[in-house]
């Protein structure tokens, strides 16, 4: 019992002395162990050969089967977070960081034990939905720890975070396939043995994250920062009890603003290899497209700190304003570029449309904190990641569809993306439509002019 | 308290070394073999 006490949000305020400095990299610990979700794919060849072991068997698991490993630890992302998050905001970001290390390395242990019975259903158990939980928990663990240590750049403090979340598949992905190799014989995938020594690492990177963690002193604030005493209209100074955001206007307005720009990014992430194979047909080769996947996560990555410490200059609604506007005319271009056979002009635009899905993420925590206050911004923020389920099964499903739909109606593959891309188009146009509806919150949702109501 | 003194503090670069090593040379190491990988779309 006193042993957990070492987790409490009393036991982790930060005495005098202490560096802010030190809330990213703990942030880090966390976001670039959870972000290894971005490549789990890397195991799906290699567990559809775990009998027949040089090519699939009878009884080996098919892809559309392991799909949905993936698939349930993003949809439980977005659901633990929204349940959980209030728990997390109150009871401070070591413990949430601790019940995500136990999450996410104990799911990889079931998911290995799952391989070593091959049971598909202890891996959707174990990763989809331990490690799910994982994913939420430690997702929010930091946000409004990162916000309250930064109140004079929150946009680039909770941007750095979350970009160890897309930085986190670079180091998984190469990991993964050398743990395999070592594990690997003529008789045998080594897939279980990776699983438990990824989840031994990652608890221990993780709970580096929670020994490093603290929580500002009540009343601090930085050094040469005051805030300022007339607030400005969009940056509240008050705060909003987490249920009374969901009967905001401006909370649902930023739902779907999040919901549009990850839907119009993810649709196209997943296809993006076939897409630059098609549009440009014997130009760029299967290696070549596997090289513009990677080139784009590193603009997804890159993007998240990037537009994230810009919003703290540009404000966050004229962020968002640059996504929809300039993300529409580079999803309407993108046809031009193939009709036109240039493929730099198509992986500048790429690029930059990633670097934009990637800022979307990154710069939302700061928007929600100008909204609705410090007071629960991770809590908030939990409930918004519905969004990004949300966005995950639409996107995909979206861009498949369309494809499908013109290649089965006779239009020629390198063309059939264009109909999407004008999609998406439209979607940032709606996104762009909800950021100029995105007013001050009113003032009767604020914390204490309820508490003040109430003591009436 | 007053965020001189708390951002004040002796060690406070050595841990701010560790820490900051301790996740970014992982990452570094992710962004280099990755860009090595981009690399072939322009070959």
């Amino acid at each position: 019992m006193s042993l957990l006490s070492i987790l409490d949000r009393d036991r982790t305020i930060a005495r005098p002395g202490f560096s802010r400095w030190l809330i990213p990299p703990a942030a880090l610990c966390v976001h670039l162990c959870i972000g290894q979700a971005y490549a789990f794919s890397v195991f799906n060849l290699p567990m559809t050969r775990l009998i027949g072991i040089t090519q699939s068997g009878s009884g080996d698991w098919e892809l559309t089967d392991l799909g949905w490993i993936f698939s349930l630890g993003i949809f439980v992302l977005g659901a633990s977070a929204a349940l959980l998050g209030r728990w997390v905001e109150e009871g401070g970001p070591r413990r949430a960081m601790f019940t995500a290390a136990l999450c996410w390395s104990g799911g990889f242990v079931i998911a290995a034990t799952g391989v070593y019975l091959h049971n598909i259903w202890v891996i959707y158990f174990g990763y989809g939905i331990v490690g799910g939980f994982g994913l939420g928990i430690g997702y929010i663990s930091p946000v409004s720890t990162l916000i309250k240590w930064f109140p004079d750049r929150p946009g680039m403090a909770t941007g750095m975070a979350i970009m160890g979340f897309g930085g986190g598949a670079f180091i998984a992905a190469p990991l993964s396939v050398w743990l395999m190799r070592q594990f690997t014989t003529p008789t045998h995938i080594g897939v279980a043995e990776t699983f438990l020594v990824m989840g031994a690492i990652y608890f221990c990177f993780m709970m580096v994250g929670a020994a490093i963690v603290r929580v500002p002193a009540p009343g601090w604030m930085p050094a040469g920062y005051a805030p300022t005493a007339q607030p400005k209209r969009l940056i509240t100074t008050q705060n909003v009890y987490v249920y009374d955001a969901l009967k905001t206007p401006q909370f649902w307005l930023i739902w779907w603003i999040l919901c549009l720009n990850v839907t119009a990014g993810i649709g196209v992430l997943g296809q993006a290899s076939a897409m630059s194979q098609e549009m440009f047909p014997g130009r760029v080769t299967a290696v070549a497209a596997s090289g513009f996947v990677g080139l784009m996560s590193l603009f997804n990555m890159g993007g998240r700190f990037f537009w994230a410490s810009m919003s703290d200059v540009l404000g966050r609604r004229n962020t968002y304003f640059i996504f929809f506007a300039l993300g529409t005319l580079l999803y309407a271009a993108v046809p031009y570029t193939g009709m036109i056979g240039s493929v730099p002009l198509f992986v500048i635009a790429y690029g930059i449309i990633f670097s934009m899905y990637g800022g979307g993420f990154a710069t939302v925590p700061a928007y929600l904190k100008d909204m609705f206050g410090t007071r629960y911004v991770g809590a908030i923020h939990g409930l918004l990641l519905t969004a990004w389920s949300m966005a995950g099964i639409f996107g995909p499903v979206l861009v498949n569809y369309i494809r499908a739909y013109n290649v089965a109606h006779g239009i020629a593959k390198a063309e059939a993306y264009n109909i999407t891309m004008y999609v998406m188009a439209v979607l940032l146009v709606i996104g762009f439509i909800c950021n100029v509806l995105v007013t001050a919150v009113n003032q009767k949702h604020h914390m204490k002019l309820r508490e003040a109501e109430a003591s009436a | 308290m007053s965020g001189d003194v708390q951002e004040r503090g002796d060690g406070n670069g050595v841990k701010l070394a560790l820490a900051w090593g301790f996740v970014g040379i992982p990452l570094a190491w992710g962004v280099v073999q990755t860009v090595a990988n981009a690399l072939k779309l322009f070959q």
